[in-house]
């Protein structure tokens, strides 16, 4: 008796060791190949188009001595009509197993975005190896297979210098999940960072400095210059943004301008229901601080730092204002998502209002207040090169 | 075999909590939307009703387990009538948590794996487990793996929090209504009602007598976990995407980016709640192995896990697709029937049917 006991329970223990040892999802390093940037366009007779940027360890072991012999990355992409498909394709040109658990950025091309995003949105979040730390990047004058394929002079592989432009605050940065979960709202429009490619001298490079914004699912258009800052602005991305403004008129040594640092930055909306559409009224609040004074103003006296807070405040305002506008008259596109704020400040009433709230946000009237606090103007008081 | 009062607490906790966070988020969500903890407060108060119930039966006849109480209780044959009706219950669940177990790590992590192979190890594993020294292996297990499975929920939840945003949560009420959260809350109440197994466990103990504060704090803990992590989860993915993944708490944890290099945590994640699956399936095993042998007269109940083995990894896979196995079987079985007979109608019967048999006597 105790023996037969003892069997069936080694039995019990031994079987699993023989499973466990058989994986069927291994996968060693030296058999994938790792996607660290991916992108999408439609070409011009209507097929799909899918790159892969695949890092290449041989390229990257060698160091910097090697850097200049072998390429650290390989770009290889496949047309037609499904994207997974597609991967399928790519997968018959390489003698590696794709991997997309590094992917650090996914761009989507200019052509693809105007036409609806759609079908490739699936494969993101469907993908057992498909990771929520990707972002989202939409191009801006070339095709996602052009940016995937320019060299980018600072990192070993293009991607990972994306990837970091966006990890640092200075570009907007939206994440896979955060993407997909605007698409499927009603009251939060999509909207991606803009990357397009630039000449440094000889050398070409990309740069990230505008934003996409998307209607439903087809892009509309970019955001670029004080808008584009007034988005980040709003979008919580806004600190450590300067702000230059005018503050008394120029003169034969100064520009007149000062410049500010945002330090923090606070946006509150609040939104009213009554007869007809709602409205909106939008309160910016920043704290910051001095980091250039081109005038003849000392800012250690009161009278003139108010100025400069009012003058500063009002350029907010106005940058603010002009954003929403054109958010509003040209895109047509709830992309600062006051959808969602109304859906949860007016419940019931959004239950009515969300079927049409893409026709009815461009006529919501909006009112944009914005005030800013100085903490400190620098090492100086009064210009330090002024004859005295 | 005997137990203690501690190691019934961490088995009723990992039990109720294990399967509840990962399987019944998804149809709670898409019932009661954002306001899914209220839904679980609520499945709470159910859950409750039904500890309440469980541990004053077994104070009725103290150290007889859920067999013998109902045919004393109910006479021969009505009591045996009972007992088949749990009997189906704990026929079907191993095989589907066996099931969803494979779903999981399947769609989760090893997508090329066949599922018997996975199905494979888990099943010889917790059958060891049930075998080798019934309830007291597994309560001991339970009792080490207990606190290593809360450790787990709390770490992902304490490094989730820079990923909540809890305007996710609002508006309260205004979007799902009273009805819909207490639709919202039946998934979660038929699975935190593993209370109910305090039937056959409460006989194991050294004093059986002094189980029930174990149970109620088993109950209560878990529901505590359960709606912290939950309203994080939402929190974290939001309500727009929350409904159609199939595991939010894992992907919850696939979100978590520490410091630019503590990221992908989600392996870690699933391999404890493999062991939280582990201790559920060994505590079922154990329980119908040992009540199928009482209920047939069988005098050894070992040789029933050998033979119930085999059987549970057949009858796993049987369901054609996760869809069957996971929501087919909530929705159709577990709510509908396992939560008001099992859970609560049957206590019920037995507790005022045996109130009364004990008054007649005295």
């Amino acid at each position: 008796m105790k023996r037969s006991q003892s069997f069936i329970r080694w039995f019990f223990l031994l079987i699993p060791c023989l499973a466990l040892s058989g994986c069927w999802d291994r996968r060693e390093l030296d058999e994938i190949a790792i996607v660290m940037g991916s992108g999408v366009d439609l070409t011009d007779d209507g097929q799909i188009e899918l790159s892969l940027q695949i890092a290449l360890p041989m390229g990257i072991q060698g160091n910097m001595q090697m850097a200049g012999k072998k390429k650290p990355v390989m770009l290889v992409s496949s047309k037609g009509t499904v994207s997974q498909d597609q991967i399928g394709q790519i997968q018959q040109q390489l003698s590696r197993r794709i991997f997309f658990g590094h992917r650090a950025v996914f761009i989507i091309g200019e052509n693809f975005a105007r036409h609806g995003v759609d079908q490739t949105l699936d494969t993101m979040l469907r993908f057992p190896d498909s990771r929520y730390n990707c972002f989202i990047l939409t191009s801006k004058g070339a095709t996602a297979k052009e940016v995937l394929s320019s060299p980018y002079p600072l990192e070993v592989i293009p991607s990972i210098g994306m990837k970091n432009m966006q990890v640092g605050k200075y570009t907007f940065a939206e994440r896979i999940d955060k993407f997909l979960d605007s698409f499927a709202a009603k009251g939060f429009m999509p909207a991606t960072g803009a990357i397009r490619l630039i000449k440094n001298g000889q050398e070409s490079s990309f740069v990230i400095d505008g934003e996409a914004v998307y209607r439903e699912n087809k892009l509309v258009g970019y955001l670029s210059g004080t808008h584009s800052k007034a988005f980040k602005l709003m979008r919580d991305q806004g600190s450590g943004m300067k702000i230059p403004v005018r503050i008394e008129p120029a003169g034969k040594l100064s520009t007149g301008m000062i410049t500010a640092d945002l330090l923090t930055t606070r946006r509150e909306v609040r939104t009213f229901v009554s007869q007809g559409p709602p409205k909106i009224e939008v309160e910016f609040r920043a704290k910051g601080r001095i980091i250039a004074n081109d005038t003849t103003l000392d800012l250690s006296k009161p009278a003139n730092l108010s100025r400069a807070e009012q003058m500063l405040s009002n350029e907010l305002q106005k940058m603010i204002s002009g954003l929403i506008e054109q958010t509003q008259k040209e895109f047509q596109s709830d992309v600062l998502g006051f959808g969602d704020i109304l859906h949860i400040q007016h419940p019931y009433a959004w239950k009515k209002l969300q079927t049409e709230w893409l026709d009815t946000y461009p006529e919501v009237p909006v009112k944009v207040l914005a005030s800013v606090i100085l903490e400190r103007i620098g090492r100086t008081q009064k210009p330090g090169h002024l004859p005295k | 075999m005997k137990v203690t009062g501690l190691q019934v607490f961490w088995m009723i906790l990992i039990m109720e909590v294990g399967m509840t966070l990962v399987m019944t988020l998804t149809p709670g969500v898409q019932a009661a939307k954002q306001d899914l903890w209220i839904a679980i407060l609520v499945a709470g108060l159910i859950t409750l009703l039904i500890t309440f119930l469980v541990t004053n039966v077994t104070l009725l006849y103290p150290g007889q387990n859920l067999i013998e109480l109902s045919q004393t209780i109910l006479g021969k044959w009505l009591g045996k009538a009972v007992i088949v009706i749990y009997l189906v219950q704990w026929y079907t669940i191993i095989p589907i948590v066996l099931r969803q177990f494979a779903d999981v790590i399947n769609i989760m992590i090893m997508p090329e794996t066949p599922k018997w192979a996975i199905m494979l190890i888990m099943i010889l594993l917790f059958s060891y487990a049930a075998y080798s020294n019934g309830i007291v292996t597994i309560s001991r297990c339970s009792e080490i793996l207990g606190p290593i499975i809360i450790l787990m929920v709390i770490l992902v939840l304490l490094s989730s929090v820079n990923n909540i945003r809890l305007t996710n949560l609002l508006p309260v009420y205004a979007d799902s209504g009273a009805l819909n959260i207490i639709r919202g809350s039946l998934p979660s109440a038929s699975y935190l009602g593993h209370s109910v197994e305090y039937l056959m466990l409460a006989a194991f103990l050294y004093q059986p007598r002094k189980g029930t504060p174990y149970a109620y704090w088993a109950t209560i803990g878990s529901i505590l976990v359960v709606t912290v992590a939950l309203a994080m989860a939402i929190a974290t993915i939001g309500i727009n995407l929350t409904p159609t993944l199939w595991y939010p708490f894992f992907e919850m944890t696939r979100k978590i980016s520490l410091f630019g290099f503590v990221e992908n945590l989600d392996p870690l994640t699933i391999v404890t709640w493999v062991a939280s699956v582990f201790i559920k399936l060994a505590v079922y095993m154990f329980i119908t192995a040992y009540g199928t042998a009482q209920f047939l007269g069988i005098r050894k109940w070992r040789p029933l896990v050998i033979i119930l083995a085999p059987i549970m990894l057949w009858f796993a896979l049987i369901p054609r697709n996760v869809t069957e196995a996971t929501t087919n079987y909530l929705m159709n079985y577990w709510v509908p029937f396992v939560l008001p007979v099992n859970m609560i109608g049957l206590p019920l019967l037995l507790l005022i049917v045996g109130k009364l048999r004990l008054r007649a006597q005295a």
